[in-house]
């Protein structure tokens, strides 16, 4: 085994190897490799989603679309008390002769759809930036400064250190034979080096 | 022909039907980050700085008419018996209408595929916001006493006061409030792997901070996209049901009063397609000059693009052309005398020219874009998509104020002049508008490079996964 470059503080533990592949083609065929080699704390980091990534990684569909139905379900049940309650028991005013109680319904309409609508888009940003592990100010992989500072020029792939398969050795010839670039040792930073 | 004549050896020729390219040239992934990352990261051109002390002078000229108008009152309005509603309500229409077009754009395009829309999406959707920021203005101050806005939300008070959940006009804050909070998350949510490429490339330690905190520490790991596709759509679907209830409601303002030239039911179609057509005549106001000032964005914004937008604006124009038909037909086949009336006010009236003026530019210009020579024609459609907007503002004008002019009883019929804080309000609010889109040019990425990436040839894998 050849010595690997090195990134991080070499005092700090190994945080995983890093590679850089030219095409999600072969970064896909890398990540079978690694996968089938029984290796499974793999990522991959790319510049713009890649068709069929989530599924060869075997990602569970995301539940974002389940959160949002709640946020939505709990925004109609908010928005009908909050009209419902004060307009029909604590300060009920009949305008034009619009009918209140349940025959009155229809006029609550609007706010009910704008509420939803604005509760539901809540919850779909702050659960994709909850779901997606954000936010967060800095991370391992940003020691690594060919990803940090060009991270859109290539896709990345990490096999973290603390796989159980985990061998310095064998996972960077996997990936040099799965031609792989740039492969580095990505240790931690020194707590204190900002 | 059925699919079995073709075989391997020949090849039908699909160049006649091939959509156009997206992005031209050739050009790679690393162009298209260079080339939009290069607006923000460049020089500031001269021109940025004269075009933002202009219209940065308009806004500071209307938030000091605003500021004046709360101190003093309304009445340094041209608002009077019997037109309450003049160009403040107006004003209101007109921008958030002119707001539609940008999430049409974004979300109702994303959501059928139309892949040209990609690279005008942004821009379209950043259009949106600020339109939104500019209507905003109007509906706090127009009450008169500013300090008692909050008598528009249910807040438990101790005058034990709620507000009218009837009335069309409470359902205008709920209706506007979600509309700017549902945009703009649309908006910057799209625009986080983008704001964290901008981090990744900074150079100076402040800008890799602002970016930084604006990207939230976006890796772009797979999980990452996953959560972040699956966002888009909902949101995407979220706003296309957005496009159509905003104007709805804002429609119902007019339409559930009894005001004859209000009191119709077509008003949210009406409106629809009033703000479709401003929004597109806006986002080719705003794209054909911003490709014209950053030669590298001609490859991305394509004329084919700009031509499909022209072509949204001819067929929201007709559609509200055939409204204004419509309209006129029903005033005069309803044999209803008042609303016969407020219609022969309407072109004969002292307001008459604001209704000639819009139904002249309305019913003709967007008709000259079904010549592909005008339509393809950037400098021409500049100048049309401005009298667009023009005759649209005339058209909200026509709408909310001469209906009023002419209601019922003779005796309340009036007349409308605006004063000089009404006009400078008004363009104060486009200076405010082009002030927000000089610095959303300057400092965040015009257009989404990863979906643009994406979009790209062989940017996805020729043989992705074997378990689909």
């Amino acid at each position: 085994m050849s010595r690997l470059p090195l990134c991080g503080s070499p005092f700090q533990p190994l945080h995983a190897v890093g590679a850089r592949f030219d095409t999600p083609d072969a970064l896909i065929a890398a990540f079978k490799r690694l996968r089938d080699a029984g290796y499974t704390a793999v990522d991959c980091y790319t510049p713009y989603p890649v068709h069929g990534l989530a599924e060869t990684m075997r990602l569970p569909k995301s539940l974002l679309s389940f959160l949002v139905l709640g946020g939505g379900l709990t925004a109609i049940v908010l928005a009908l008390s909050m009209q419902l309650i004060p307009s029909n028991l604590i300060y009920p005013i009949v305008v034009d002769g619009k009918p209140t109680g349940l025959a009155g319904l229809p006029q609550y309409v609007p706010i009910v759809v704008a509420l939803t609508l604005m509760i539901g888009a809540v919850a779909a940003v702050k659960g994709m930036i909850i779901l997606g592990g954000m936010p967060r100010l800095n991370h391992p992989m940003l020691a690594w400064d060919l990803f940090a500072k060009d991270a859109s020029r290539g896709f990345f792939l990490a096999v973290a250190a603390r796989d159980r398969n985990f061998s310095i050795g064998a996972v960077s010839e996997i990936l040099e034979d799965a031609g792989a670039g740039d492969i580095t040792a990505i240790h931690l930073e020194e707590p204190d080096s900002e | 022909m059925s699919a079995s004549a073709t075989n391997e050896t020949e090849t039908p020729d699909l160049s006649a039907i091939a959509r156009p390219p997206q992005v031209l040239n050739n050009r790679g992934p690393l162009w298209v980050t260079d080339a939009v990352c290069s607006i923000v990261e460049g020089k500031t051109p001269l021109w940025w700085y004269a075009g933002i002390t202009v219209s940065g002078a308009f806004a500071a000229a209307g938030l000091a008419c605003i500021l004046y108008m709360i101190v003093t009152g309304v009445g340094v309005w041209g608002s009077n018996s019997p037109a309450f509603w003049a160009w403040d309500i107006t004003n209101f229409i007109f921008w958030v209408s002119m707001a539609h077009a940008g999430s049409f754009i974004s979300a109702v395009l994303f959501l059928t595929r139309q892949k040209w829309s990609l690279s005008v999406s942004r821009a379209a959707e950043a259009m949106t916001v600020f339109a939104i920021v500019c209507a905003g203005v109007y509906p706090a101050i127009h009450i008169g006493r500013v300090w008692f806005v909050w008598f528009l939300f249910p807040v438990p008070n101790n005058y034990g006061m709620w507000p009218n959940f009837s009335s069309p006009l409470l359902w205008d804050v709920f209706a506007v409030s979600s509309y700017l909070t549902v945009s703009s998350l649309f908006w910057f949510a799209g625009m986080i792997p983008d704001l964290a490429v901008l981090r990744d490339r900074a150079t100076t330690k402040i800008r890799k901070f602002c970016y930084g905190v604006a990207s939230l520490g976006w890796l772009g790991t797979a999980r990452q996209w996953r959560h972040y596709e699956s966002m888009y759509v909902l949101l995407a679907g979220l706003t296309a049901v957005l496009v159509v209830t905003v104007t709805t409601i804002v429609a119902s303002d007019c339409a559930t009063s009894v005001i004859p030239g209000w009191h119709a039911t077509i008003f949210p179609f009406y409106f629809m397609a009033g703000a479709v057509y401003s929004g597109s005549a806006t986002v080719l106001t705003l794209l054909i000059p911003l490709r014209a000032l950053y030669p590298q964005l001609k490859d991305l914004i394509t004329p084919s693009q700009l031509e499909k937008v022209a072509k949204l604006l001819l067929m929201m124009g007709s559609c509200v052309a055939y409204v204004y038909v419509f309209e006129l037909f029903c005033a005069w086949y309803s044999g209803n005398a008042f609303e016969r009336g407020a219609f022969w006010e309407r072109f004969h009236g002292t307001a008459a020219w604001y209704a000639i003026t819009c139904l002249t530019i309305n019913l003709t210009v967007p008709q000259l874009f079904w010549f592909k020579r005008i339509r393809t024609c950037l400098p021409l459609v500049f100048v049309l998509a401005i009298l667009c907007n023009v005759g649209m503002w005339f058209e909200r004008f026509m709408i909310v104020t001469t209906s009023l002019l002419h209601d019922f009883l003779p005796s309340s019929w009036g007349n409308f002049h605006p004063s000089i804080v009404d006009i400078l309000t008004a363009t104060g609010t486009v200076g405010i508008f082009f002030t927000l889109f000089l610095l959303f040019i300057r400092f965040v990425p015009v257009m989404s490079m990863n979906e643009l990436k994406a979009a790209l040839p062989g940017a996805q894998p020729q043989h992705s996964g074997e378990e689909h």
